[in-house]
């Protein structure tokens, strides 16, 4: 990439189950407020702004219409995308590197305790082959995770350490959702929801609100900021029928991190990524994610675990934050890991720092299986 | 430096109630078409921008994701884009910087819709208000129409009959477009005795609900003079937010009226500079608008600047703004004659885009088209997105 995309600031609100004292318009307005804040910089600063939000999920059929406002659009250039809230990012980086744009507000939310989440779910399916069968996302998931167990027979113990470690790291973050940690035994022994997902194997229910202030390598030079740079991002997708998928494999997100490692200049992933934030939307989707980004051969992700390599004391801490498994505010849960992944490389990210991070990796995935996946470098 | 793009390849479906198609189908459908006036495959396309708007009228709540082998964007960056009924306009944008962001060389923005596929459109268009405010007031796109009606008429003098001479152009132009959905020859009296929607909105003041599916393909100046002998260069492109709430469109705090579209002339001004243009009336030879009411088009011609505040309703008596006169608006019928809300706003990108390639269907042609304009409108008329098209680069 000739030019680089700088990161000037984020804001996030406190992640939660249900914030019923919260109109959503009040939590998008206190993330946008608060990245505006943290970069030093006002509204009227910014001259573009990128949203990213689900209609269903928002309860309201074109969400961006009252939420435009206190994502700080109000007579600005505003366009928003119905993707994970970290494709608002890739939308904003692409304007900025046409030279239209020099300084964008990235903004993404979910409130999904207002949402029949399930409901959403199943109706995202088409009615004539796959709805019948009342496939929603957890379901999808135990299809998943059934398949790479099945290819690979990955033990129980295996799964349930991904969940043991996340919840873990939630437990020292102050902004997670869940911030009580599991032990093996419990994990093993929540009842199964989708074969072989048990309960505590999935991603909670949050709400939360994110915004990320992104501006041109020039403007960030202007303005004379040390920024963390967006040094390289990819995104691709998977067909929808699950029947014409390698589900135990994920090859658009290998596609994904291949364009990201290529424009990054990143050879091994394994080495010279300090920190990744992932979406682990269940245990296995954190596994089959680590083969997807290369740090492991096919079927090696259970050597990680057993190594302990994605702990963060090991050689590439995996979501210190807590990931998904801790805090998963469905359509903004891709943002907050480019958030994350922010604080780690300026050492804000106060119990759960990783020290010394140089080089950062943020991944979202979209739709179901991970059918979408987009991949973030990071780095000082 | 900005790098340039064009569009090379267009594709519309017909405009139709039918229901006889998937949204994967229909979308294919036009990406086919575009591709194939481009002279490209679906293999030589880097990237999919897919225009999809609300997804309750179809019932299918991810019809992108669905798509994405139809429309041939298997492991490739894909992404949705959607802010209303000006989904198309964005997308279009969307595709663009795709291009000018110097990654890809080659990108396909595509949509389809199915309005009829729900119960009743307008009760899924109420939902898109407020909860806590607006939604119980029955609020809809066809009452939030008859507020800017009412509001022109109190400051415009604007009467039924003037509201009515634009459904009689659009419907005559797009009895020259074979996609269109409604067409016809139809008289001032036929809009004014067709039953009230919502006083002063009627039937024939009102768009469509139609099926049917839309494409472009955008690709880099390389690219475009290497395929096409005359692309249509995307010039200046520009969106913009205003409030939801239309009564902060009023009275003397308001920065802006709601019988006028300012924030639209705000967004012409970026576009225009972009694009060089000066004097749009005589360096525009055609816009296509996105009005899906009559009476938004006055406001809009008004925005991009074809004439005052005020105005549009006597020039529309004459044939200012015919095929003919000094600028043509919509000669595809524009959306009063197809309105499939995903990607609305894409074929009037398609049809301004059609009439810079020279690839109009005949009588919809305008001569020496050198620039076009188009529209689009999402929210509470909130959101406006233009795009200028020309057959030249800066």
């Amino acid at each position: 990439m000739a030019e680089k995309i700088a990161i000037l600031g984020i804001g996030m609100t406190k992640i939660d189950g249900a914030m019923r004292d919260t109109k959503l318009d009040d939590l998008v307005f206190d993330a946008a407020s608060k990245a505006l804040k943290d970069a030093s910089l006002t509204r009227k600063d910014m001259d573009g702004i990128v949203i990213a939000a689900c209609d269903e999920l928002d309860g309201r059929s074109i969400s961006s219409m009252l939420e435009a406002a206190p994502s700080g659009s109000y007579l600005k250039d505003e366009i928003k995308v119905t993707d994970d809230g970290a494709y608002a990012v890739i939308l904003a980086s692409l304007r900025i590197l046409s030279e239209h744009f020099n300084l964008s507000l990235v903004v993404s939310w979910c409130k999904m305790s207002e949402a029949p989440v399930s409901d959403v779910m199943r109706m995202r399916w088409d009615p004539f082959y796959h709805r019948g069968f009342g496939l929603n996302h957890t379901a999808t998931a135990g299809l998943m995770a059934g398949a790479y167990l099945h290819k690979y027979k990955v033990s129980e113990d295996i799964s349930a350490r991904v969940v043991v470690k996340n919840r873990q790291n939630g437990s020292r973050n102050k902004n997670a959702h869940l911030q009580k940690p599991v032990t093996l035994d419990e994990v093993k022994a929540s009842p199964i929801v989708s074969w072989p997902l048990k309960m505590l194997e999935f991603a909670p229910e949050s709400d939360g609100a994110v915004a990320v202030v992104l501006a041109s390598e020039r403007k960030a030079k202007e303005l004379g900021r040390q920024p963390i740079w967006v040094t390289g991002f990819g995104w691709a997708v998977d067909s929808y029928y699950l029947g014409d998928r390698v589900l135990y494999d994920s090859p658009s997100l290998r596609i994904a991190a291949d364009k990201a490692y290529k424009m990054a200049e990143i050879n091994k992933p394994l080495k010279e990524i300090d920190v990744a934030e992932i979406s682990d939307f269940s245990s296995y989707h954190e596994l089959i994610a680590y083969e997807g980004l290369g740090f492991c051969g096919p079927g090696k992700a259970a050597d990680l675990i057993r190594k302990g390599v994605t702990e963060n004391k090991g050689d590439l801490p995996v979501n210190p934050s807590g990931g998904l498994l801790s805090s998963n505010p469905y359509t903004a849960a891709g943002l907050f890991r480019v958030a994350e992944a922010y604080l780690q490389l300026v050492g804000r990210a106060d119990g759960h720092q990783i020290p010394g991070v140089k080089k950062a990796l943020a991944q979202a995935s979209t739709g179901f299986c991970a059918q979408g996946n987009a991949v973030f470098v990071l780095s000082k | 430096m900005k790098r340039n793009a064009a569009i090379i390849g267009v594709g519309e479906t017909p405009f139709t109630s039918r229901q006889d198609y998937t949204n994967p189908e229909l979308s294919q459908q036009a990406a086919l078409k575009a591709l194939e006036m481009a002279g490209m495959t679906m293999d030589e396309i880097e990237a999919v921008v897919y225009s999809m708007a609300p997804a309750e009228f179809l019932g299918v709540l991810d019809p992108d994701k669905w798509a994405v082998g139809a429309v041939g964007g298997l492991n490739k960056p894909f992404m949705r884009v959607h802010t209303g009924g000006a989904t198309g306009g964005s997308a279009a944008q969307a595709g663009y910087y795709h291009v000018a962001s110097g990654i890809f060389d080659s990108v396909l923005v595509v949509g389809a819709d199915k309005v009829r596929e729900c119960k009743d459109s307008q009760q899924v268009l109420n939902t898109i208000w407020d909860p806590m405010y607006e939604r119980q007031f029955g609020l809809t796109t066809i009452t939030m129409a008859a507020y800017q009606a009412v509001r022109r008429m109190y400051k415009y003098g604007t009467t039924e009959e003037q509201m009515a001479r634009v459904a009689v152009r659009n419907w005559a132009n797009a009895m020259n477009n074979p996609s269109a959905h409604l067409k016809g020859k139809i008289t001032v009296e036929d809009v004014i005795t067709s039953p009230y929607y919502s006083w002063p909105i009627k039937r024939l003041d009102t768009c469509p609900s139609s099926a049917g599916g839309a494409a472009i393909v955008i690709v880099s100046e390389k690219k475009a003079k290497k395929l096409c002998t005359r692309p249509a260069w995307i010039k200046g492109c520009h969106e913009i937010a205003n409030t939801v709430f239309m009564g902060d469109q009023m009275g003397g705090a308001a920065d802006m009226d709601y019988a006028d579209w300012d924030e639209l002339a705000m967004a012409a001004k970026v576009a225009y500079r972009q694009a060089g243009i000066v004097d749009p009336l005589k360096e525009i030879q055609v816009a296509d608008v996105y009005a899906p009411f009559t009476v938004t088009e006055l406001a809009i011609v008004e925005a991009l600047g074809f004439c005052r505040k005020g105005e549009s309703e006597k020039l529309n008596e004459s044939n200012f703004f015919d095929m003919d006169g000094e600028v043509a608006v919509s000669p595809s019928g524009g959306s009063l004659c197809n309105n499939p809300i995903a990607v609305t706003a894409l074929c009037r990108v398609c049809d301004a885009a059609l009439q810079v390639l020279g690839k109009a269907p005949p009588k919809m042609q305008v001569k020496n088209v050198k620039n076009a304009v188009a529209t689009g409108i999402g929210g509470s008329f909130q959101f406006h997105t233009i795009m200028v098209v020309g057959s030249d680069h800066n």
